[in-house]
């Protein structure tokens, strides 16, 4: 009887729990179905224009070229030439101590420059910004005809050094050389480096670098060892961005720079441009892709252990 | 955090801004210094990159709004823009209703593969997509050149829009369902009113980086050129005093986008 009972009602408690639990667990399938299914179209598109075609890519790096048609086969070839051109080993190196180069010059000028709008002219951040984010949507293309325009011999630059009589021939190495290739990328990097920077030191308060000024920090220390290892996240983010940006330059080269100033990216392009040898560009471009990652995990794991 | 306790804090670390503010300076007028370059010649008389100033004119704009070639370029830049917002849009707000319903760790799983285009370079992208088409026999169009922008676009729309939606206060939509209304009807006239002002802002920052697109044009769009593509091709073939105006045209397409980008979205409010 007891026995009868005791087994009776926790039985008839579950039953009463499952139903309730039924309905919510078939709601909640309900929910999940739904939600994959809003997630179905953005990830299709995804994989369809983004996955396969890089996959494509990487299959292209091993095509057999016949009579300039790539051909599906399986050959290391592509890779073998474009690895023993001496003119890849040399443009490779160039354009990662480009990249270097002006990575480290963007970061010394957005980190002070996020600094500056965060901390400093907090009163006005919210135009500052703006104006930012304007000149990091003022035209790629636009931007590099202008720089043609400020270096130029007739530019505006030897006009006025001229007209002050402070030189009497234009300077000719301002445009299509490798310092104009590097002013006009600073110019286009250095908003990529101050917004992901500006945006983690959204989280540093106000207070933490009056603490390190009250215990006898400098202005300089405090920004170095309280503010820059709070925001070390954007500072890692700047500095992805900015070198990421520089190894797939070509177009800046090609239009400010010399004959001779060129970049890796160019090397890309003329594969698929002029000479159409689409397999051995592929195969440059995954060369390319291996050793941007091979750059971002030392650079990465440098990082940390600079700020540790 | 108490509002007197910011504020004397913040008056302490402005008190010395001089060299600061002559830093922002320096900073502001290399940044801007092409552009403003760039909108005066557009408006100089004289077809010479040079100082002085001939006169000041808008021949150049004359020029170009009567070039059917860069009239077509203009029109295909805006149809670019319009069809990128639009795919983006639809599949960015999706998705972001869509994540935020499934597991933790599989967010973890889209929300990092969603930044996959951002972290490789333009141009190895713009190949691969080229190399794509040619495979399976897409002919170069600009509506090729749209899906890649689309592409592009999308992880900065879904993060916009999720971003809103991590703002959104559910129990409204709760509210809405207790009283009697179905779940379509509730998203209609509770979430997407709020969420409106992120998801066009989303998109209008899409269609900004469309017409400020170039590489995928380049490899993807053969002869259907959009205005970077014009003006690429004057830029190599010289000096063209009609490029300060395209370019000046573009600027304001552009910005201006972004400013009604940034003024809906928190991409502005930082």
């Amino acid at each position: 009887m007891t026995e009868s009972l005791s087994r009776r009602g926790p039985r008839r408690k579950r039953s009463r729990r499952g139903t309730s639990g039924e309905v919510l667990v078939a709601i909640d399938r309900r929910r999940k179905v739904a939600a994959w299914l809003q997630l179905l179209p953005g990830s299709a598109y995804f994989t369809l224009l983004f996955l396969v075609p890089l996959a494509g890519l990487a299959a292209m790096s091993f095509f057999r070229l016949v009579d300039f048609d790539p051909v599906p086969a399986f050959v290391l070839s592509n890779y073998a030439e474009v690895l023993t051109t001496s003119i890849h080993v040399r443009l490779g190196l160039r354009t990662i101590q480009v990249a270097g180069i002006l990575t480290v010059i963007v970061l010394l000028v957005s980190f002070p420059c996020a600094y500056v709008l965060n901390f400093v002219f907090r009163a006005k951040r919210q135009l500052l910004y703006f104006l930012i984010l304007v000149s990091l949507f003022g035209g790629y293309i636009v931007r590099i005809y202008a720089w043609r325009s400020i270096l130029g011999r007739q530019g505006v630059i030897n006009q006025t050094l001229i007209g002050m009589g402070i030189i009497e021939e234009p300077i000719r190495y301002l445009l299509n050389s490798m310092f104009a290739v590097g002013a006009s990328l600073v110019n286009f990097l250095i908003p990529l480096g101050v917004l992901p920077i500006y945006a983690a030191m959204q989280n540093v308060s106000p207070h933490v670098i009056e603490a390190a000024r009250d215990l006898g920090a400098s202005r300089i220390r405090a920004a170095r060892q309280i503010v820059l290892p709070l925001s070390m996240r954007g500072v890692r983010a700047a500095t992805a961005f900015v070198f990421i940006a520089t190894l797939g330059e070509w177009v800046t080269p090609r239009l400010l720079g010399g004959t001779k100033d060129l970049l890796i990216g160019n090397r890309i392009e003329f594969y698929f441009g002029q000479s159409l040898e689409w397999p051995q560009g592929a195969a440059l471009a995954m060369t390319l892709m291996v050793a941007m990652g091979v750059f971002a995990y030392i650079i990465i794991s440098l990082m940390k252990r600079l700020t540790r | 955090m108490t509002a007197p306790g910011w504020r004397r804090t913040l008056v302490r670390l402005r008190r010395r801004p001089l060299g600061s503010a002559a830093f922002m300076v320096l900073v502001f007028v290399f940044l801007f210094a092409p552009l403003v370059v760039m909108v005066a010649f557009s408006f100089n008389s004289s077809p010479r990159l040079s100082f002085p100033f001939a006169g000041v004119s808008i021949r150049w704009y004359q020029e170009i709004f009567t070039d059917t070639l860069v009239l077509r370029a203009f029109r295909r830049s805006i149809q670019a823009a319009v069809v990128t917002a639009g795919i983006t849009g639809v599949l960015g707000l999706l998705a972001a209703l869509g994540i935020l319903k499934v597991a933790a760790r599989w967010r973890t799983v889209f929300l990092t593969t969603a930044l996959g285009p951002l972290a490789i370079p333009g141009l190895l992208y713009a190949i691969g997509l080229a190399v794509f088409y040619r495979q399976i026999g897409v002919g170069r169009s600009i509506w090729s050149a749209n899906l890649g922008h689309a592409l592009i676009a999308l992880p900065f729309v879904f993060l916009i829009i999720g971003a809103s939606l991590e703002r959104f206060r559910f129990g409204l939509l709760e509210a809405a369902q207790d009283l009697g209304a179905t779940r379509w009807y509730a998203f209609r006239t509770v979430t997407l009113p709020l969420i409106l002002p992120a998801v066009i802002g989303a998109m209008l920052l899409a269609a900004a980086i469309s017409v400020d697109d170039f590489v995928i044009a380049f490899f993807t769009a053969g002869q259907d050129k959009t205005l970077p593509l014009v003006m690429y091709g004057r830029v190599l073939k010289g000096i063209d005093p009609t490029l300060n105006a395209i370019g000046t045209v573009m600027l304001i397409l552009t910005t201006s986008l972004a400013f009604m980008a940034a003024s809906r979205t928190t991409i502005g409010e930082r």
